[in-house]
């Protein structure tokens, strides 16, 4: 058995030191008119790859370029597409952290890639295989507001899948070697799952030799952890330390036959390094 | 911010950066008192964050690394590593400057139980209650202290008592340690969170007044005082602190007429959605002007 070591998805855009720093101050400059758009695209350039670096140093078998760009998992993705104007701040999950909330006012329409081109950028820079990791349907429509007619779920999960399913196909296109599709509102809102199958299989369908994985966190995978071997990945990616009970349903179910396992095992809710 | 950022590096004294706070609070209970607010609050002027200045100012917790709080915002994450105690007055002397500066009353501000646990890591305590009900017996020493001082409207900041609908029951407990049998007015902040999982239960929280982000979120909590009603004073949002646009007054006189269509008028304080920490000066000023100015016209309607 292979046991590869990856990055879930984010990584600190900040630190402790004023090298790790710079993202932020260029934005609060730009705020200011002292610095452009061109220097927070620099700031960014810098900050992931000291997370590549970081994560090489690591010795990870995969990495993500940290998601350094992505204001958030919503709005960043959401931001790129047509058919959305922002609204208030809303607390994401049971965080601390807070995100402008993404208001649908017509069809959601994906006028160009959204995140090829930072894919491409850090798979260059970097010497390990890079995963690219797209927000959900599920995730992404039960985050956003439905602007006027009353809110159809099913709908905006199937619309914004169609738009995923197309970075999917061009991801592929473009040689990723992994696709990490993020679905937290699987586990929080259970109840979406049978909306939510024939749209993620609509995304896994424009994989080509791509592997897609499906992650789900914040939550209790565990009661769906049958279900979700049903879903046509190639990996599924757990979060063990809020599962309690996985070890001993998989150890009952199996572990999957056709996917490979992707297992958090370190929490982020507390400062604590593990002993290794 | 200027001065505390001189302060980081080192260039100005403790006492200089004092200095410049005594300055900022007494520039904003001037603007406030002469905008016509009629309950005036001291800016925070001396604090980085609501529950990083209070982990500095009590004993077992240590200042974590920053993390995100909203955009290009951050703060240092406390962490809990021993029991927490107060350990005298952290926002008193704060609260007793701006009072003398004026003769209407000035709020007194402190970060509630469930948020400041929410809002740290715990290491310490076996469970997110113990650390909660320990940080409320700890909390209720600074309300204390503020009423000895003469303080007699105090609020208690719990942005996060929405994160997780669950653990409401935890929070109400929290808010009744911190209260119980004290002689004051007691509003709590709640903001930019699911505040429909946590009402009507919410009401159940030991305070007289709930400062809500109304004008953030669209006024949808009306329809839910419509449905369930606020037994509660409110201190009624109607500007937006997050965005820079300066809304116009009949915007903000409409919000607020909406409101009183459901609201008893004489339960009803107008504020803004939140603190205007991250507005320019000239924002927070204008944003003010239109509470005063929505308010104005309605008593007069």
């Amino acid at each position: 058995m292979d046991l590869l070591t990856a990055s879930h998805s984010g990584y600190p855009r900040i630190g402790g030191s004023p090298d790790e720093q710079v993202l932020r101050h260029t934005i609060a400059q730009r705020e200011r008119g002292e610095k452009t758009d061109a220097d927070v695209r620099a700031a960014e350039d810098h900050l992931v790859l000291l997370a590549l670096q970081d994560q090489e140093e690591a010795d990870l078998g995969i990495v993500t370029d940290g998601l350094i760009r992505w204001n958030d998992p919503i709005s960043y993705l959401a931001a790129k597409l047509e058919g959305v104007r922002f609204g208030g701040l809303h607390r994401y999950f049971d965080t601390n952290f807070y995100f402008r909330r993404p208001v649908v006012y017509g069809k959601l329409v994906r006028p160009r890639p959204l995140v090829l081109d930072e894919l491409q950028w850090a798979a260059e820079k970097s010497v390990r295989p890079v995963k690219a990791v797209l927000t959900g349907p599920c995730t992404l429509a039960r985050l956003l507001l439905h602007e006027g007619e009353r809110r159809n779920l099913a709908s905006l999960i199937f619309s914004y899948a169609e738009a995923l399913s197309a970075e999917v196909a061009d991801l592929a296109a473009a040689g990723a070697c992994t696709i990490q599709i993020d679905e937290p509102c699987l586990v929080k809102y259970s109840s979406d799952l049978p909306l939510a199958c024939e749209p993620l299989a609509l995304i896994a369908a424009r994989k080509g030799n791509t592997e897609v994985g499906l992650a789900t966190y914040f939550g209790d995978t565990s009661p769906l952890y049958s279900k979700l071997q049903e879903l046509p990945f190639d990996t599924l990616v757990f979060d063990f330390t809020y599962s309690q009970n996985l070890r001993q349903v998989i150890e009952a179910e199996g572990v999957p036959r056709r996917s490979d396992s992707g297992c958090s095992t370190d929490g982020t809710r507390n400062s604590k390094i593990k002993p290794s | 911010m200027k001065s505390r950022a001189d302060f980081a590096r080192g260039k100005i004294s403790a006492e200089h950066l004092k200095d410049a706070e005594k300055r900022a609070t007494e520039f904003w209970i001037r603007r406030q008192d002469e905008l016509g607010l009629d309950v005036l609050v001291d800016g925070e002027m001396y604090r980085s964050d609501m529950v990083a200045y209070f982990a500095e100012h009590l004993s077992g917790l240590e200042q974590g690394g920053l993390v995100r709080s909203y955009g290009n915002r951050y703060f240092h994450k406390p962490i809990i590593v021993r029991e927490v105690k107060w350990t005298g007055p952290i926002t008193v002397e704060w609260w007793y400057y701006a009072q003398r500066l004026t003769a209407k009353p000035v709020k007194g501000i402190v970060t509630g139980p469930y948020t400041m646990m929410d809002w740290s890591f715990n290491e310490f305590y076996p469970t997110r209650r113990d650390a909660c009900l320990a940080l409320a017996v700890e909390v209720r020493k600074e309300v204390e202290a503020l009423g000895r001082a003469g303080c007699k409207i105090i609020q208690i900041d719990e942005p996060a008592v929405s994160a997780r609908p669950e653990e409401l029951q935890l929070a109400i407990e929290a808010m009744e340690v911190v209260t119980a049998d004290l002689r004051a007015y007691f509003v709590t902040h709640i903001c930019y969170g699911d505040f429909e999982s946590i009402y009507p239960g919410i009401l159940d929280l030991a305070v007289d007044n709930f400062d809500l982000e109304m004008s953030n979120s669209g006024l949808d909590m009306l329809r839910l005082f419509s449905k369930n009603h606020l037994t509660k004073d409110i201190s009624y949002g109607v500007v937006d602190v997050h965005t820079h646009l300066i809304e116009d007054r009949s915007v903000v006189e409409q919000r607020l007429k909406k409101g009183l269509d459901i609201l008893p008028v004489e339960d009803v304080w107008v504020d803004p959605d939140c603190g205007l920490k991250t507005r320019k000066i000239d924002e927070a000023e204008a944003k003010l002007e239109r509470v005063v100015s929505a308010a104005r016209a309605l008593r007069g309607a």
